[in-house]
């Protein structure tokens, strides 16, 4: 037997309207969506907000959603369908958005906001909005977007290009210049000296010198990782080399004119060890010449 | 082109000082690569694969100081320095390789 659905409470009689029916309706959603607005007056109160976005607006029609259906459960022996829900999100938007906060603009995190509301409120058809006709939309879009590249594939093919003018490669950034950088460390007029003395030199020692350079380390999973590669070794020249002329500079602010046992070692610091920290040491000289 | 860990050169006369000489290179992150050395690992064998790497990065600082000793007019590096210092990486593997000297001219 096909079960029936009982419409006795329900139905106009004739022209006749049910008033005691329409006052359990109306007492159903009045009781939710006056849960709901103390719901969200105790969120604005204590102000319970994430990156100024009031959770009451999520959980106030959550609340009255349940009320009602509570209520009318009881009293009408179904749902309505989370009518409060809906008020309380215009109630609330109402007053969050254009009353109480008019500055506050459509961002990633409103719109999310107010999807969630939204589905709180009409949970079918918001997931059919969002699972059937974006994903189709999305899918007819990719298929659309996959003709047209092949067309314009297609049109560049069959376009003639000029022949590129002759010019020489123009330098990248990440190009090291070694003899440069030679060249740069030793025309200091400066004594860099690795071994611990300087046979028939007469020298006056000044102490320990050191110097300190801080490079980024950026460390990533790459599957083509030359070029990350090419960059950190270059900073790690550039930093060495910054690092030895600022000992250099340091030991004649000083009066010397050497080095003598310069070490030059490489670290990591930082959170991950996102950095690489150079540092020259040695014993500052004074060659009298 | 001599090179030398020591002070001085047995037997031989300093004439002049030429300068710090430095020679870095680094071995990368190659994710192929460590994902089969971490296998390697795990089945007990050696992994000739880094050795070979360390080598062709040690031999790169090498010449790369050779070069620029030679460029200085040199003959020969003393107080030579080598050093391997681990820059992390994708699985710690990233490995920076330097050598430094100074160059000299003997006679």
């Amino acid at each position: 037997m096909v079960p029936q659905l009982n419409t006795d409470n329900m139905k106009i009689k004739g022209h006749e309207v049910d008033f005691k029916y329409i006052a359990k309706v109306v007492i159903s959603i009045g009781a939710g969506t006056g849960f709901g607005l103390i719901v969200y007056v105790i969120f604005l109160y204590l102000n319970i907000a994430i990156f100024g976005w009031n959770l009451g607006l999520i959980f106030a029609p959550l609340g009255a959603g349940y009320v009602e259906t509570v209520v009318a459960n009881r009293l009408l022996g179904r749902n309505l369908g989370a009518i409060s829900a809906f008020i309380l999100f215009i109630d609330t938007t109402f007053y969050s958005f254009i009353l109480k906060n008019p500055t506050l603009g459509m961002n990633l995190i409103t719109a999310g906001s107010i999807i969630i509301i939204l589905q709180a409120a009409f949970p079918t058809l918001v997931n059919y909005i969002l699972l059937v006709i974006i994903g189709a939309l999305i899918s007819n879009l990719s298929w659309a977007a996959k003709k047209v590249i092949a067309i314009l594939k297609k049109i560049r093919s069959n376009v003639r290009w000029e022949t590129p003018s002759a010019e020489p490669p123009v330098e990248t950034e990440l190009y090291y210049d070694e003899n440069k950088s030679n060249e740069r460390l030793n025309s200091l007029n400066f004594f860099f000296l690795t071994s611990t003395d300087m046979k028939d030199r007469r020298h006056e020692l000044l102490g320990i010198f050191q110097s300190e350079v801080i490079i980024e380390n950026k460390v990533k999973i790459q599957l083509k990782n030359d070029e990350i590669e090419k960059k950190r070794l270059y900073n790690i020249k550039e930093g060495k080399d910054e690092c030895i002329i600022q000992l250099a500079n340091r030991i004649k602010a000083a009066g010397g004119n050497g080095i003598l046992d310069l070490h030059i070692q490489y670290g990591l610091i930082g959170m991950g060890g996102d950095c690489i920290h150079i540092t020259a040491t040695g014993m500052g000289i004074d060659i009298i010449l | 082109m001599i090179l030398t860990s020591s002070n001085t050169l047995e037997n031989k006369e300093i004439i002049e000082y030429k300068g710090l000489v430095t020679g870095e290179s680094l071995i990368g992150s190659n994710i192929y690569k460590d994902i089969f050395s971490g296998v390697r690992d795990v089945v007990g064998g050696r992994t000739t694969k880094y050795e070979e790497e360390l080598e062709k990065a040690r031999d790169i600082a090498f010449e790369s100081m050779k070069e620029k000793a030679e460029s200085l007019g040199a003959n020969a590096i003393i107080g030579l320095k080598i050093s391997y210092d681990n820059l992390g990486g994708t699985m710690g593997n990233t490995i920076l390789v330097t050598a430094y000297g100074t160059a000299i001219k003997y006679g």
